[in-house]
Parts: C-alpha cells; structure tokens; sequence
C-alpha cells in the first residue's frame, strides 16, 4: 500500500530530475500539501463518498500542480544556468518555506483524513482480509501506471519529454521551447506528488514532518530503479514496500536501515560495473 | 545525456596570508564577549562557534573538493559518540575520550569517503545519505550500546566541569587553530590540487592527480575537523542522541554553508553566525524562523550566489582600494 504513493512521488520525482537534472527537495513537500489540502478539503466535497473522495484528491493535485508550476516558473527557472548546487539550495530553501507555512495554516499537529465509507470495509482474498481501501490504492496506482505509459508513449508531449530526458540539447535544437518542456514536468511531478499526498492522507498521519519522511524515501526508490527512469521508479517501489513489509516480519531491529543498505549496495555495484565497463 | 559546461565560478578572492591582524580582532572580542556578556549569550557564543567549525568543515568538502556531502552530521555525531561510549561503555579516561571522538570521525569520514568518491556528484551525495542513514539507525536501534533513542547522559561532566566563560574561551581557542590549520590545507599545495580537482577533475586527471584519491583526503580531513566539532558539542551538553548523527545536523550545516556563501573560506564561518542568531535571536521574537532562513537563502541563491561571503569581500576589497587610493 504504501508501496502505491512511493511509485506516485517517485515518478513524479524522476520525472523532473530526468528532464531537469535538478535534485527537487521541495518534492516531498508538495507531497504534504497534497495531503494537508486533501484533509481541508474533502468535508467539502461529497464528504465520505468513493466520487467525492477522487475528485478532492484529483482536484488537490491540481492545486499542488498550479504551486508546483509556479515554483518552477518563479524560482527555479532563475538557476538553471547555475551549478546543481545552488540548484538543490533553492529546493531546500522551498522545504523550510513551505514547511513553515503549513505550519501557519495546519499547526502542528496531526491530521487525518476518513477513509471513504464505501472503502471502510475490507474483502476476502484468499483467507485473508484486505481492507478496501488498500485495494483501491492499488487500482489507482495501476491507473495512473496505465495513463502515464500511454502518454509518455504515444502523445507528443510524452514523447518529447521522453526526448529531453535522453538529451535536451538535441530537444532545443529541434526548435521545441526547453521552457515549456521544463514547466511541464515540474506541473506534471508536482501533481503526481499532490494525488500521493491525498492519498496518504486517510492512512499516515500528517503533520509538518511529513516532507522530510518522505522526501528520504522517494530518493532511496529513485536511486534503486536509477535516476531519470519511469519504470526504475515502480521497480524502486516495490523493491523499497517490500522490504519495509518483510524487515518489520522478519529482523524488525534493522528493518530501519534495511533499504539504505539496499541503495548502498545498488550505489556501489553501479560504480563497479561503470569501473569495469 | 549531455550537460552544458560547469559555469564559471566567481574567483577566490582571499589571499593566501593569513589575515592575523583581523583573526587577532575577532578572536579578542569573542574572548572579551564571553566574559563581559550574561550566561545566557555565553552560551550562544560557545554554540555559534562550535559550528562555525562544522560549517568550515564541511564547507572543505562543499566549496573546495566538488563533492557534495548529504550526511555530514554523522561525522559531528561521530564525534560525540567517540566520547561517549569510549567514557560511558570502556571506562576510558576523559582525555582519551577525548581524542577517541575525532578518531572515530575520522575513520567514518575515510570509509564512507572511499565509499562515495567511487561515484561523483549527485550518486555520491546519495551514498554519503545512505551511510549516513545507516549510522542513524545504528545508533537509534543499537540500545545496549548506543543507548538508542535516549542516547548516552552523564558521561562526563557538563563542560568538563569549566565555568561557562572558561569553556567558552577553550572553545574559542580549539576552533580558532582549527580553523587556521584548514586555512593552512586550503591554502597548501594539497588544498591547491583539491581546488584543481574540485573544478576540473579532468583537468587535474592530465595533470597526474586521482581524482578519488584527492576527494577522499578533502573528505576525511572534513571528517576530522566535523568531529572535532561533534566532540566538543557532546562535551558542551554532556550528551549524545541520535539526532547528532541525523538528517537535522546536516541539513543545519548545508543551510549553514549555502547562506554563508559557496566557494569563500569564510562561508562557514559567516553562514554558522548568521543561521545561529536567526535561530537564537529570530525565533525568539517570531516564531517561523525556518521560514526566514528560506527566503533569506532564496534571496541569496537568486540576488548573489556568492553569498553573504560574497557581499563581504566586495566590501573588503572595495575599502582596501579606498584606503590604497
């Protein structure tokens, strides 16, 4: 289940250093916000049910897209031209500034957000209960999996983002407006981060903490599937939801440390094999 | 995937000699500080500059050797380990303690750096969090050893038992010639081909100089002086928690540095004082004070990348020129 929001803040996230080459820090953040405006939001919106619960949540990730984008356009867009450095600086710097914001709004405690009733259940499979819920994450994950393929596949905008990712020069030299690809993505990453958030909000506990959690996680299941890659994002987050589930059953002790030794190990045979190649 | 050219730095534009008339000043004011001002600023000074030596630790690594470091406050926790459990676990004397933190620095730095240096830039900083992250979780599982989340109390006496302006002036003299020794490197020989490698490891490559060999040295150096640090913090509080070897520490330290301006010898130290008084003084009065940092370090990144070190150059070389002319 968690495994679900992983895949959705780690494309995102891959996505935008793909095409960008910026580390984004303030990702998780976004991510919060999706999740804080889920919680805000959804009182309001067919409060309880399936329909007003995917539209709260599709209409947060706009909102986080409509941020997302304007961070790019405002901020980001002025230090391209610098080293990455000064890049990750301004992400952090959005962290401790959005962090602190939600602050303001939300305070510091925790929020959560119902489960839809219709989702409160759970289903037999096999013997074993499986709450509805957890099934529903799942189908979104494959749905938004089965949309994001198709599009970078077979739409002209997935296939020039898909081009910048492998070389943004060539894309520029082909007369495509680098601008437009760049606030595309951030757009696209950032709504992905606000539907993760939204829906986070009905199983994790949220508070202002929030970013930092799991800005950490979505860089280990980035690292593992390798930056830059939409399939290496679902790979990552299997791998990492795995992990997690099985480290808690088996050896709870290290279960902590168990996936940065996973990305040490895959950090290490990366520089093995380039050594040799 | 291609990459434009790395942009060209702005010149470093201290000069080799050490400026011993203006260390002298600081140094004499700080000592005057700490024994004319109240306890409560003694203490704020003492932390200030405990990491101004941090920031200027990792600032080696950040401005001088072209890594990046996103673990850095495992080195500075290292350090208050190394007292720690050698005091509280093995019954060593305080002095050995004492040496026992930047030690265990020090071999941190040169593992987890040999480890990194295999790979560059963005992968590297990723291994240098992931080992960072395994520290943490060693140090916040391991409870028989570490003493896991409690940490490790009482194992020497706060401030080696010194009254707060006489360990404020051991502080004082402990991060001064630390600070003039990582002048001393950056301005060797050896800091002059980290410099080389930092800026252009190919360049420095042709010329006969390992770029992983190199980096490593920056990096366990940074380790060392990073303990240093840890260990006279650990003795400060007279305790150790996880959280010293954790993410807050070395996020602290980036801001610290980022604000202090990349690529000047002072980052560290203007970066340190400046984030410290915002935390101390801002979040006294206003409660947001990460909000402040933010968008004083956006202003920085996007007005003047050269940061507060930057502004304060100019300045310097603005009135030499005056006092020439």
């Amino acid at each position: 289940m968690e495994g679900v929001t992983l895949f959705l803040i780690a494309s995102g996230l891959t996505l935008i250093f793909g095409v960008s080459l910026v580390i984004n820090f303030a990702h998780g953040s976004f991510y919060m916000l999706g999740a804080f405006l889920t919680y805000q939001l959804y009182p309001h919106i067919l409060y309880r049910t399936v329909p007003g619960f995917y539209i709260t949540i599709i209409l947060c990730g706009l909102i986080v897209a409509v941020l997302g984008l304007l961070f790019e356009v405002l901020l980001m867009r002025r230090v391209y031209h610098t080293e990455h450095l000064m890049q990750l600086v301004v992400t952090i710097a959005g962290v401790l500034i959005i962090r602190d914001l939600v602050k303001v709004i939300w305070g510091v405690n925790e929020a959560a957000s119902p489960v839809p009733d219709a989702l409160a259940g759970a289903v037999v499979i096999g013997g074993n209960y499986i709450p509805s819920y957890q099934l529903a994450m799942v189908a979104v994950g494959i749905v938004v999996l089965i949309l994001m393929y198709a599009a970078l596949n077979y739409t002209r905008a997935g296939i020039i983002l898909r081009a910048a990712t492998d070389d943004r020069g060539m894309v520029a030299l082909l007369g495509i407006n680098q601008a437009y690809v760049f606030s595309g993505v951030f757009f696209v990453g950032s709504f992905l981060a606000g539907v993760a958030g939204g829906l986070a909000a009905s199983f994790e506990a949220v508070d202002y903490l929030l970013d930092t959690r799991v800005i950490i996680n979505a860089f280990i299941v980035v690292i593992i599937g390798g930056l830059g890659s939409l399939s290496g994002a679902l790979i990552g987050a299997i791998a990492v939801g795995v992990l997690k589930a099985l480290g808690l059953l088996w050896v709870p002790e290290i279960s902590f440390v168990g996936a940065y030794l996973l990305v040490a190990v895959v950090l290490m045979v990366r520089s093995f094999r380039r050594s040799v190649e | 995937m291609t990459e434009a050219n790395p942009p060209s730095r702005p010149l470093d534009v201290d000069s080799t000699a050490v400026n011993w008339k203006l260390t002298g000043v600081l140094v004499a004011l700080t000592a005057i500080a700490l024994f004319v001002l109240d306890p409560r600023s003694v203490f704020a000074i003492t932390e200030v500059m405990i990491f101004v030596l941090f920031a200027s630790a990792l600032n080696l690594v950040l401005s001088y050797s072209g890594m990046v470091s996103f673990g850095h406050g495992v080195y500075f926790g290292l350090g208050a380990y190394g007292i720690a459990l050698t005091v509280a676990r093995f019954d060593w004397p305080i002095w050995a303690g004492l040496m026992a933190g930047p030690v265990l620095a020090t071999i941190a730095g040169l593992v987890y750096g040999f480890l990194s240096v295999q790979l560059t830039f963005i992968y590297a900083g990723m291994l240098t969090l992931a080992c960072a992250e395994v520290t943490f979780g060693i140090a916040h599982q391991w409870f028989s050893f570490t003493g896991g989340e409690s940490g490790i109390t009482g194992y020497v006496v706060t401030r080696l038992g010194l009254s707060p302006e006489m360990f404020g002036l051991t502080v004082l003299i402990v991060v001064t010639v630390s600070l003039l020794l990582l002048w001393r490197i950056v301005h060797s020989p050896l800091g002059l081909v980290i410099r080389a490698v930092g800026e252009n490891p190919m360049r420095a490559g042709a010329m006969g100089h390992n770029r992983k060999t190199i980096q490593l040295i920056a990096f366990t150096i940074s380790g060392f002086f990073s303990g240093v640090a840890g260990t006279l913090y650990g003795v400060f509080h007279g305790n150790v928690f996880p959280d010293y070897v954790g993410a807050q520490f070395t996020l602290d330290g980036l801001v610290m540095v980022l604000l202090g301006g990349l690529y000047s010898f002072s980052a560290g130290i203007y970066g340190a004082v400046i984030f410290k008084l915002a935390d101390n003084i801002v979040s006294h009065y206003f409660e947001l004070w990460e909000l402040v940092i933010g968008i004083i370090l956006m202003s920085v990144i996007i007005l003047s990348p050269a940061g507060i070190a930057g502004y304060v150059n100019r300045l310097l070389e603005h009135l030499r020129r005056r006092t020439h002319a």
